[in-house]
């Protein structure tokens, strides 16, 4: 029995590494809370990143820490508003750091609905983060080296249409359509995380543009049904959770990275500038980053949302010279 | 810790070495076994070892003095003591808030403003189930049934025994405890044989339940809107294999790894989908409360012994505590009103109408016990009554307007998966995994065995929550 299961999982593992399938870590609530918890024993000098996707992709913590001689925390989510991360930052912990704020419009004004997606998807890792036992924290340790060592391990709280875990196998057979409403486009992983949750694009997206395409559909799916902006709720959650933290000591810097294409078109005519980012920079007065603002701020997004690995470590790299001309980071290794 | 993550294999292994090295006797063995069952309720939440603790002692003690007290109201009243304290756990951990909820309810209909004090109780994982056992234990003494443990050791581990520790079976003290007086060491057969039970125990739980049917019945269950017959139908039998194979999963994964350690415990279910009316259902499904329920609640309120209107009675009482038992909330109890229903209509039936079972019409009448069964999972699972409501005006009134949430894989992959479910159950009624087992080769019994393995690691568990350890 043991040897023919060893051959078959075996099998399993070639056929998916000759697909192209390579041993990945997951961005769950595991690896999510990993650094949460490094945010209880950080100083007043450690920074932490909150935002969307944008942050993961375009902010490259290596690339960081070479310009500023520390690693940030990195706490932002794919596809969600920083503003429940925030709150659980001023509420529950007694942080007085950097916090560098990624701002893509469309989800930042987006909610303050809890059973929204855009505040859900965090939260629900915030709230597993408190709620997490001894046994998953164990679990997860286990876990995370086998993810490290097999493809077939590669289940995604994402469900990416090319997961291949059992469920996803089953969930991606498709038959003729019986439910009613629009039908997501077939979403695929484009990206890799590491354990810090470094995340990089996967070469694949600006290799191959039918694969950049399929995420472009995914993009225009989501605009077409994406519910108006909240600017009122969520600017007044924002300024009253941000000028909690900045009484105690607490620093906060706003970024709004890249995006290109039909993506910006569409925040232009949502979310345009004017109307959110200005008045969100001229409402908290805090240090803020526009990449249209900025020259060496400004690279393509193969996907029109997010940056390769290469343009987001020079951009991360020229976005930390700025704040640090500004004066608002320093260089711990030079201080 | 929950037997579908790898942490509990690493567990498991640690255990399993010092189990069967020498250089501990068998008290040592039975103290390693002790402190692994705290460690494995433990890593869960560490606070809540206290209760354990203190349902050992005070059980421990009440068994004690049952044993040597003669005074009969003294008697009664130890065991009065250990009700209390279990009953007590139970009220306030599983209870507290429903029993405050319903009374804030019922002053509220009298005009009386009531706000109490919000209290944020965690439910203790398994408290039903070890409050149950230990109830058992000092019962069975009262009635003079059984002796008290032979050391506090056997008791402690009888009460923790990690296997059965969070949701059962519910073992009684004489068939438990006697086995820790003498050293148990399993043999090949029975560690070979306790491992495969633990690898179908997993394949029910995580491919089947999880990966195959837990979708679906939370698609369905989770609308709000009114459904299509055929969504509303594929949804509750989606919850009628989860619950199945999540629950009878977990007790097949319990008995293999006390096998594995040379310990028996009685099986908890026996097809219970191919059970011709609800008394045989009762005696397939969660076996081990049912005979618990029967033996410390309905023959306790009378039984068949005080003629039939006061055996309906008992019957509906216990039907109706038993579903209370499953959760805090109504729904719970009118599932147990339901199957209390059923039983008495059975039991009214049997008196005018005798059917002779034969493999036709058995089949058939087995068929309708598992479409009664299937009403009663709709109180079972939905959140509210109006859920359950729309659910059962979409079954049965068969709504074409309804909304449709189901994709049409995910309709026959249920409809399959519920009619092997059936079938299988239907044709081992009278059998076991174990004599089927013996029939076939044992390369064919590998390969299956293998099989079961391959799917188990490629469904990737993370781990979800057993759905018995909420009750």
């Amino acid at each position: 029995m043991a040897v023919l299961a060893v051959v078959g999982l075996g099998a399993w593992e070639l056929y998916w590494r000759a697909q192209g399938f390579t041993a990945d870590i997951d961005d769950d609530k595991n690896l999510w809370s990993w650094q949460r918890s490094a945010l209880d024993k950080a100083s007043k000098d450690d920074i932490a990143l909150l935002g969307s996707s944008r942050v993961l992709f375009d902010i490259q913590l290596d690339a960081f820490e070479k310009q500023t001689g520390k690693k940030p925390i990195m706490l932002a989510c794919a596809g969600s508003s920083p503003l429940p991360v925030l709150k659980d930052i001023v509420e529950q912990t007694d942080f007085k750091g950097t916090l560098i704020i990624g701002v893509t419009p469309t989800l930042f004004f987006s909610t303050t609905f809890p059973q929204a997606s855009p505040w859900k998807r965090p939260q629900t890792r915030i709230d597993y983060f408190y709620d997490r036992t001894y046994a998953q924290r164990l679990n997860y340790m286990v876990s995370f080296e086998l993810q490290q060592q097999f493809a077939m391990l590669s289940a995604n709280e994402e469900q990416w249409s090319n997961d291949i875990d059992f469920k996803a196998l089953l969930r991606n057979i498709q038959m003729e359509p019986r439910t009613e409403g629009p039908k997501k486009p077939p979403f695929y992983n484009f990206s890799e995380i590491d354990r810090d949750r470094n995340t990089k694009m996967l070469p694949r997206v600006y290799q191959d543009t039918a694969f950049a395409n399929s995420i472009i559909k995914v993009w225009g799916f989501f605009g077409k049904n994406a519910p108006p902006p909240d600017k009122n709720s969520t600017m007044d959650f924002f300024l009253d959770y941000a000028k909690q933290y900045t009484d105690r000591g607490g620093k906060i810097i706003l970024v709004r990275c890249p995006s290109e294409g039909g993506f910006r078109m569409g925040e232009k005519m949502v979310t345009p500038r004017a109307e959110f980012w200005d008045e969100l920079v001229q409402k908290t007065g805090f240090p803020a980053y526009h990449f249209e603002d900025y020259l060496q701020l400004q690279y393509p997004c193969p996907e029109w949302s997010h940056l390769n690995a290469e343009d987001a470590y020079a951009f991360t790299t020229e976005l930390t010279k700025l704040i640090q001309l500004d004066g608002y980071l320093t260089n711990s290794k030079t201080e | 810790m929950l037997f579908n993550t790898l942490i509990f294999f690493v567990f498991l292994a640690i255990v399993l070495l010092f189990y069967y090295t020498k250089f501990l006797n068998w008290t040592g063995k039975k103290r390693m076994l002790l402190l692994a069952s705290y460690v494995f309720y433990g890593l869960w939440n560490p606070p809540l070892i206290l209760l354990l603790w203190i349902s050992t002692f005070v059980d421990w003690t009440v068994g004690n003095k049952l044993s040597k007290e003669t005074n009969s109201m003294v008697r009664k009243q130890w065991l009065l003591l250990s009700m209390f304290v279990n009953l007590g756990f139970l009220a306030f951990f599983k209870y507290g808030n429903f029993l405050i909820e319903n009374f804030v309810s019922f002053v509220n209909m009298f005009d009386v403003q009531y706000h109490p004090f919000e209290m944020d109780i965690i439910l203790p994982m398994g408290i039903s189930f070890y409050t149950f056992q230990t109830m058992s234990y000092t019962i069975d003494i009262y009635r003079k049934k059984t002796t008290p443990a032979k050391s506090f050791l056997d008791f402690a581990l009888y009460v923790t025994f990690f296997p059965q520790l969070v949701a059962g079976p519910i073992v009684r003290a004489k068939d438990l405890i006697t086995q820790f007086y003498e050293p148990k060491k399993a043999t090949v057969q029975q560690f070979l044989w306790g491992s495969f039970l633990l690898t179908l125990g997993l394949f029910q739980k995580v491919v089947l339940a999880d990966g195959m049917l837990a979708e679906t019945a939370d698609t369905v269950f989770n609308s709000t809107n009114l459904l299509h017959f055929t969504d509303a139908w594929v949804g509750t039998l989606a919850f009628s294999g989860q619950i199945f194979f999540d629950f009878a999963g977990y007790s097949t994964c319990a008995i293999g790894i006390a096998l594995m350690l040379g310990i028996i415990l009685p099986d908890n279910f026996k097809y219970p989908y191919g059970a011709i009316g609800f008394s045989d259902l009762w005696r397939r499904w969660h076996i081990s409360l049912s005979s618990w329920l029967k033996d410390y609640l309905y023959i306790p309120l009378g039984g068949n012994r005080h003629g039939i209107t006061r055996m309906y009675v008992a019957l509906m009482l216990t039907m109706l505590l038993g579903g209370l038992w499953h959760g805090a909330a109504w729904t719970f109890v009118f599932w147990g009103f339901l199957h209390g229903m059923y039983l008495i209509v059975e039991r009214l039936l049997k008196n005018v109408i005798t059917i002779k079972i034969n493999a036709w019409n058995g089949i058939l009448l087995a068929f309708i016990t598992f479409t009664f069964v299937n009403f009663t999972w709709v109180f079972f699972r939905a959140q509210s009554f109006d859920t359950a409501w729309n659910m059962l005006t979409s079954m049965l009134f068969m709504q074409p307007e309804g909304m449709k949430v189901v994709e049409s894989f995910d309709v026959y992959k249920v409809l399959g998966l519920i009619g092997v479910l059936f079938l299988t159950h239907w044709f081992m009624r009278d059998t076991s995994v174990k004599e089927v087992s013996q029939k076939i080769h044992p390369v064919v019994f590998g390969i299956i065995w293998a099989i079961l393995f391959f799917f188990i690691t490629i469904a990737q568990s993370s781990g979800e929550q057993f759905i018995y350890f909420q009750f």
